[in-house]
């Protein structure tokens, strides 16, 4: 198993070291000066190049980079050009927000898609299967942004259940926070349980086809049985894998529900930053995101033998 | 699940109560840092501006008054500033002001290792080089410059300089690190926290400048009226509106075509304010086609310029061809004359320069709180109109700024932030683009007359030179003002007062009713 891991682990390397060379590169290819963008309309040609200098932007790129992959090797990720603030702290503050929400919205979007996912494969080509496979269309065809701003409207400004804007941490103060959390986890849970219930039908519906379920139909079997104890437990595996992808997609990609919600979590901290050139902290962040992939991922295949005994993790 | 809502409503509802007597605006992004003229943008000043206060600030009608200081005097040959201090004003730690607290900000700020934006302008060479700042006595400061300079007041009262904002030497940690801004507003700093708000607490034993009652700029009556500020990040205009509609915000920065719907709503206003930043067509007068005088008049009187005005600025605006803005001192009678808008006179124009439907490109962005877009879309119908061949080119911002910078562009509908002083308003258009290409115009006259308004102290003079400037900017076109930056703000019926000045919020003299 540790071997495993390890192997995994380095596998991700390359993977990892492509990200940040491409990140590095792609980001300096973009036009706008940090350095210009930091010193506002009245600085002049020389303040900017000075600026530039102390920011290191005026080496070459390829050492630029070197120092950079050098210091990350280090655990410094440097300064953020904004504001100062050293990046890794900063980043994995901000993940720590993002993660709460999504962990939340994955799980709760598990727990309603794969049933409705097993029901309406069990129930295939019924008016159950069709309502369930209709509403997961329409709700994963709505744009969450625009979700988010109708739940918005509705639970906080029409109902006033909920506050439209402003964020607690739970961490402070859990029931306050949880009030904050409910928008934004409901929309992702909405959006994502679309995802989740089409992908659970359609794996159920293959395992269904297969001839042991007949089999164990002929043995007279209970429905219940055939379903969740041998049909489910094989068709779980792809769900689960789309899972592991949701999440880790969503660790890193819910820049527009944290916009929306005003949620300071690590999507929007990646897009205020691109929009200020803050090479340092995009940097960091799109690091940490794939660091984040490999990791969620690598957990979702270490876990995969507990519903596939077929599976070894090795 | 009933229960459940029922308490969160609660817990909301006891939320709210804790900060009922805070007035809360948006920002669209975070703090840069809490140092003075430091590390700043818009948004960071408009915290500052509530915290620090320099010795002098600008009024309504962008002349300098004393802030700090009682009084000021300026010696015959122009090199000495003395300024006698406010004897009742008190630090936010309860320290009284003094001449040496002067003396210690000044030599912090012209400290290389400060980083302050301005130094370029206050040190050796610069357009107010100071020479030095000595306490005469406890209540008495004297600031001598290297030569005569009729922006150095100007220059201090800057955004962009954090005010010159005079801090208490608290302010800084012992090992020399800044530590927070102590200094002598109507509010003091209270909580950041990054990414979320900014909070800051009333300062009770405010004394404000002396005034007639009233809010006049940055001088004027200043009375904290709230308990506090909460400044909230919400870089998102419908999560804005949202909020606003709540009552979750007090006021905010609105998107323009929200304006019929504030305007009209029961819950909320519309607060509609002009300041002196410019909208303008900058021109790259260098380019082939637009080196000629003519292809560029022709371009100015192509335009319906109050028709797009009106379009582009929702009816907010009103056309202004200066680069004065309309509530300055110096807006005269010859800053009202703009090129007539003419389409035949632009064909001739266009005849006359030879132009054969080469195209012209202008560079816009769609930031939802400038006219770039609107501006250049509708410029683009008028100017085919007088058969000029334009196409717009939609860049992000620090794109166009990079663009600018590098003189890599033919037009660019722009936005200039406000400096209330002409003088400092052309310094952003006119120089030597050799030096730097980010400037619009160097035609040697204009210099000469850009030179002659930062040393010239005289109101009347200046008037000419002003006026003088015009004329040639007028003659020669080399960008195209459209009107001046309006701000378009939301508010809750409950918001009392003017909160917005300048593009900064201003949440002195403004109250928030149970």
């Amino acid at each position: 198993m540790l071997r495993f891991i390890l192997s995994r682990l380095v596998m991700a390397l390359p993977t990892i070291a492509l990200v940040s060379i491409t990140v590095f590169a792609l980001i300096r290819f973009i036009p706008g000066d940090p350095a210009a963008l930091m010193l506002g309309d009245m600085a002049e040609p020389a303040q900017i190049a000075a600026m530039r200098t102390e920011l290191g932007l005026d080496k070459p790129m390829p050492q630029q980079f070197l120092i950079w992959a050098g210091n990350v090797l280090q655990g410094d990720f440097g300064q953020s050009i904004v504001n100062d603030e050293a990046v890794l702290p900063l980043v994995v503050s901000r993940f720590m927000v993002s993660a709460e929400i999504v962990f939340v919205a994955v799980l709760l979007a598990s727990l309603i898609a794969v049933p409705a996912g097993v029901i309406a494969a069990w129930r295939q080509n019924s008016l159950t299967d069709l309502a369930l496979v209709g509403t997961a269309t329409v709700l994963l065809s709505i744009p969450t942004f625009w979700l988010g701003l109708l739940l918005l409207l509705f639970f906080g400004l029409k109902l006033g259940w909920l506050p439209v804007l402003g964020y607690v941490s739970i961490r402070e103060n859990f029931a306050g926070g949880l009030l904050y959390l409910v928008l934004p986890i409901m929309t992702l849970v909405i959006h994502e349980a679309g995802v989740l219930i089409r992908m659970a039908r359609a794996s159920t519906l293959e395992v269904l086809r297969l001839d042991y379920i007949t089999h164990a139909r002929a043995k007279g079997l209970s429905e219940s049985a055939v379903l969740w104890r041998h049909a489910f437990k094989n068709a779980f595996g792809p769900t689960w894998t789309m899972i592991g992808l949701i999440l880790g997609n969503l660790l890193g990609g819910i820049a527009v529900i944290e916009t929306v919600f005003t949620i300071p979590g690590l999507g929007r901290l990646m897009v205020d930053s691109i929009f200020a050139r803050d090479y340092p902290v995009i940097q960091g962040c799109l690091l940490f995101v794939s660091l984040s992939y490999v990791l969620v991922n690598l957990v979702i295949d270490l876990l995969y033998p507990l519903f596939d005994p077929r599976v070894v993790a090795e | 699940m009933k229960k459940l809502l029922l308490s969160g409503v609660a817990l909301l509802a006891a939320t709210q109560i804790a900060t009922a007597r805070d007035v809360t605006v948006a920002l669209s992004s975070d703090l840069r840092s809490s140092n003075p003229g430091v590390n700043r943008d818009g948004n960071t000043d408009s915290v500052i501006l509530h915290i620090v206060e320099g010795l002098v600030g600008y009024n309504n009608g962008g002349e300098v008054k004393p802030l700090l200081a009682k009084s000021f005097e300026t010696s015959a040959d122009g090199l000495t500033y003395t300024f006698k201090l406010r004897t009742d004003v008190k630090f936010h730690n309860g320290k009284p002001l003094t001449a040496d607290d002067v003396v210690w900000n000044w030599t912090r700020y012209l400290k290389p290792d400060t980083k302050w934006t301005c130094l370029k302008d206050f040190a050796e060479g610069g357009a107010a080089a100071v020479t030095g700042v000595t306490a005469v006595d406890p209540a008495t400061v004297e600031i001598k410059l290297a030569k005569p300079s009729a922006v150095f007041l100007g220059l201090m009262s800057r955004p962009e300089c954090g005010f010159t904002g005079i801090i208490s030497p608290d302010s800084v940690a012992a090992d020399g690190s800044f530590d927070k801004p102590i200094g002598t507003g109507p509010f003091q700093w209270g909580e950041w926290k990054k990414g979320e708000y900014i909070h800051l607490n009333k300062f009770a034993d405010y004394v404000s400048p002396e005034n007639n009652g009233q809010p006049d700029g940055m001088v004027g009556s200043k009375r904290p009226l709230v308990d506090g500020v909460k400044f909230m990040i919400i870089p998102d205009a419908s999560t804005i509106k949202a909020g606003l509609q709540s009552g979750v915000l007090d006021t905010a920065e609105i998107s323009p075509d929200l304006i019929p719907e504030f305007k009209e709503s029961e819950k909320t206003q519309l607060i509609v304010a002009r300041n002196n930043g410019k909208n303008l067509f900058y021109i790259q007068t260098r380019d082939k086609v637009l080196s000629k005088p003519g292809v560029r008049r022709a371009m100015a009187m192509a335009l319906d310029l109050d028709q797009l005005v009106a379009a582009a600025s929702n009816g907010t605006g009103e056309a202004n061809g200066s680069m004065v803005s309309q509530d300055s001192v110096y807006f005269s009678e010859t800053q009202k004359k703009r090129l007539p808008y003419d389409i035949e006179a632009a064909k001739k124009e266009l005849a006359d320069a030879g132009y054969n439907g080469e195209p012209i490109s202008i560079i816009a962005n769609k930031r939802g709180n400038v006219p770039s877009f609107p501006a250049a879309v509708m410029a683009q119908a008028m100017m085919q109109q007088a058969g000029l061949n334009v196409q717009i080119e939609v860049l992000d911002y620090a794109t166009q700024v990079d663009r600018r910078r590098s003189g890599n562009y033919q037009v660019i509908s722009q936005s200039v932030s406000p400096r209330l002083d002409p003088a400092l308003m052309y310094a952003f258009y006119v120089g030597n683009k050799d030096e730097n290409a980010s400037l619009m115009w160097d035609d040697p006259k204009a210099i000469e007359l850009m030179k002659a308004a930062y040393v010239e102290a005289d109101p009347a003079k200046r008037q000419t030179i002003f006026d003088e400037f015009h004329a040639l900017m007028l003659k020669e076109m080399p960008g195209i003002f459209l009107y001046d930056m309006v701000d378009v703000w939301g508010a809750t019926k409950a918001l009392k007062g003017q909160p917005v000045w300048q593009s900064n919020a201003r949440l002195w003299e403004v109250s928030v009713e149970e």
